[in-house]
């Protein structure tokens, strides 16, 4: 292993699937300490890339390396290194969490005596201590997803993906998952599909988009200076009052006290909002619009419609 | 403990706590013990008779080795049951990521479920021999001729596991897998039934039959041509699977 490369990289990766291209022309590059979010509307490649990247399914070309070394060429480097949650968990549902956990853990490589604590680890971080010796058919959806989670952090993988990890969860355990995965991104390079966009505002460094399995777009999720910020206001106020504080680059009035702003360059919306405190503007609201990734997405996503249409 | 001791051990835990698995070992037991009771009362009934012949049958040729002849023809129903869920389950409940994910080559999660698969029905026939062996503390037995007819059973079993686990590997169906499996067992049960009927015992057709080899054993007979002969269906059927996983790893189904 070269200590040097990527954790995961993605060198002209390509998928044909019955006879259809589902994916093609690929390259990514993932770091210990990075959430890339991949994006996509249904059918885009999503959940293909993520079978790639997890060493279920082989590339019809192109390369995915991991730490620098062909997954296909040395296979067994998934055992310990990846650790993978598809969109529906691979779950053995006749067993206790515990029982199906301490099975991973050895599948995946770890000693016999290091699989008790590292099953406790990965209960403990998923939150399935009440459930720990119930069979798992018995759980609900929510816990399900969580014992497929910690499936795929039980060995401390170097790479974790990720496929719609928040499917089926209710809000407040999708809110949970997005703390779990911001904290493994500190550790572990991490790469989720989703089509929720708040996922990706919240968990990622980075997002890369497809469509019709082609990469459109990549970058890192930037929610500060290019974001637009929806503001609440108890004063009435005019353009001319936000371009007073010298720290507002446009300002859009959507009703008589709400407005959707842009910060210039290199102002911290801390700063914007002393700003307006300090002037009286009667700041009631503060808000960031993840505006940009949304059209982004949504003009990637349209772009095709008239030919598909015709 | 290497992966496809682990994931035979695995795929026992998995049986072990399945009420499907306990309902078949017990309806197959029960069966056998009935069978055995039955066989046995007729022996009882037979052998003052039989103490006046020279060379007369014992209670091996009368009570044992047909009792291990009808689990032979059991285990070709009971067998695809066991195997169905291996693989075509797995897809079905689509958990077999996990196992394609793990890191572990294809060859060795095929030997790891024929394991699983294979260690429950040599459960189950070891149970079967019991009974006959019980009968050792109050009579002779021809303890050469069980253990020949033991191992040749073992053999059968192992070739009717491999040919359910490529049919389970085959389709995402149990039910399919289970019905492919039986046709299959059946066909080479009996491949040489209408030779054997024009009296021919010693053609081509008759070494295709699974019976063909099992029957040595059950003379007391361990043959190596019997032998290869199951451990080439064996090969055969892993290799099968094998490659069929293979192929889903391509994406080819």
């Amino acid at each position: 292993m070269n200590p040097a490369a990527p954790t995961l990289s993605l060198d002209d990766v390509g998928c044909v699937l019955a006879g259809r291209t589902v994916v093609r022309g690929l390259d990514l590059e993932l770091r210990r300490g990075e959430v890339l979010g991949l994006l996509g509307v249904n059918g885009a490649g999503k959940s293909t890339t993520l079978r790639m990247i997890a060493g279920v399914l082989a590339p019809s070309g192109g390369r995915v390396r991991v730490g620098g070394e062909d997954l296909y060429e040395r296979p067994e480097l998934a055992r310990r290194r990846i650790g993978y949650l598809p969109e529906v968990p691979p779950l053995h549902a006749e067993l206790t969490p515990v029982e199906f956990l301490a099975f991973c853990a050895r599948l995946r490589g770890l000693a016999r005596g290091a699989v008790a604590a590292a099953v406790e680890r990965a209960i403990e971080r998923c939150e399935l201590g009440e459930v720990r010796r119930r069979p798992i058919a018995a759980l609900s959806k929510g816990f399900r997803q969580r014992v497929g989670l910690a499936q795929a952090i039980v060995h401390e993988p170097e790479l974790i993906v990720l496929d719609e990890p928040a499917s089926g969860l209710d809000p407040v355990q999708a809110l949970k998952l997005r703390g779990l995965v911001r904290g493994l991104g500190e550790e572990h390079a991490v790469v989720l599909s989703t089509h929720v966009l708040p996922d990706v505002a919240a968990c990622c460094d980075r997002v890369a988009i497809l469509h019709r399995g082609e990469l459109r777009h990549s970058g890192p999720v930037d929610a500060g200076a290019e974001a637009a910020l929806r503001v609440g206001v108890a004063r009435a106020l005019h353009v001319v009052d936000w371009q007073s504080l010298g720290a507002v680059a446009t300002a859009e009035a959507i009703d008589a006290h709400h407005w959707r702003l842009r910060l210039q360059s290199g102002i911290a919306v801390e700063a914007f909002a002393r700003a307006a405190v300090e002037r009286g503007f009667g700041l009631r609201e503060l808000r960031i619009e993840d505006g940009s990734l949304e059209r982004t997405f949504l003009a990637i996503a349209a772009a095709d419609l008239p030919e598909q249409a015709a | 403990m290497n992966a496809v001791a682990l994931i035979a051990r695995h795929e026992w835990r998995r049986l072990a706590v399945q009420r499907f698995a306990w309902t078949l070992a017990a309806v197959a037991v029960a069966l056998m013990a009935w069978q055995f009771l039955l066989s046995l009362d007729a022996f009882v009934d037979l052998a003052p008779k039989l103490g006046g012949l020279k060379n007369a049958p014992g209670v091996t040729d009368l009570v044992a080795v047909p009792l291990l002849r009808s689990w032979s023809t059991l285990l070709v129903l009971l067998v695809p049951l066991v195997t169905m869920r291996a693989f075509a389950g797995e897809r079905r409940a689509q958990t077999l990521p996990l196992l394609l994910a793990s890191g572990v080559g294809n060859a060795r999660i095929v030997l790891g479920k024929y394991a699983g698969a294979l260690g429950f029905v040599l459960a189950l026939t070891a149970l079967v021999a019991l009974m006959p062996l019980a009968l050792g503390a109050g009579t002779a037995l021809d303890y050469g001729k069980l253990a020949a007819a033991s191992v040749g059973l073992a053999l059968y079993a192992a070739a009717l596991c491999a040919i359910g686990l490529a049919c389970s590997a085959w389709t995402a169906q149990p039910a399919l897998a289970a019905a492919a499996a039986l046709a299959i067992n059946s066909l080479l049960a009996a491949i040489d039934a209408g030779a054997r009927l024009q009296g021919v015992e010693n053609s081509a057709i008759n070494y295709l039959a699974l019976p063909t080899h099992l029957q040595p054993f059950l003379l007391g007979l361990v043959g190596s041509v019997d032998v290869v002969y199951f451990v080439l269906i064996v090969v055969v059927a892993l290799a099968l699977a094998t490659r069929r996983l293979d192929t889903l790893r391509t994406g080819a189904d």
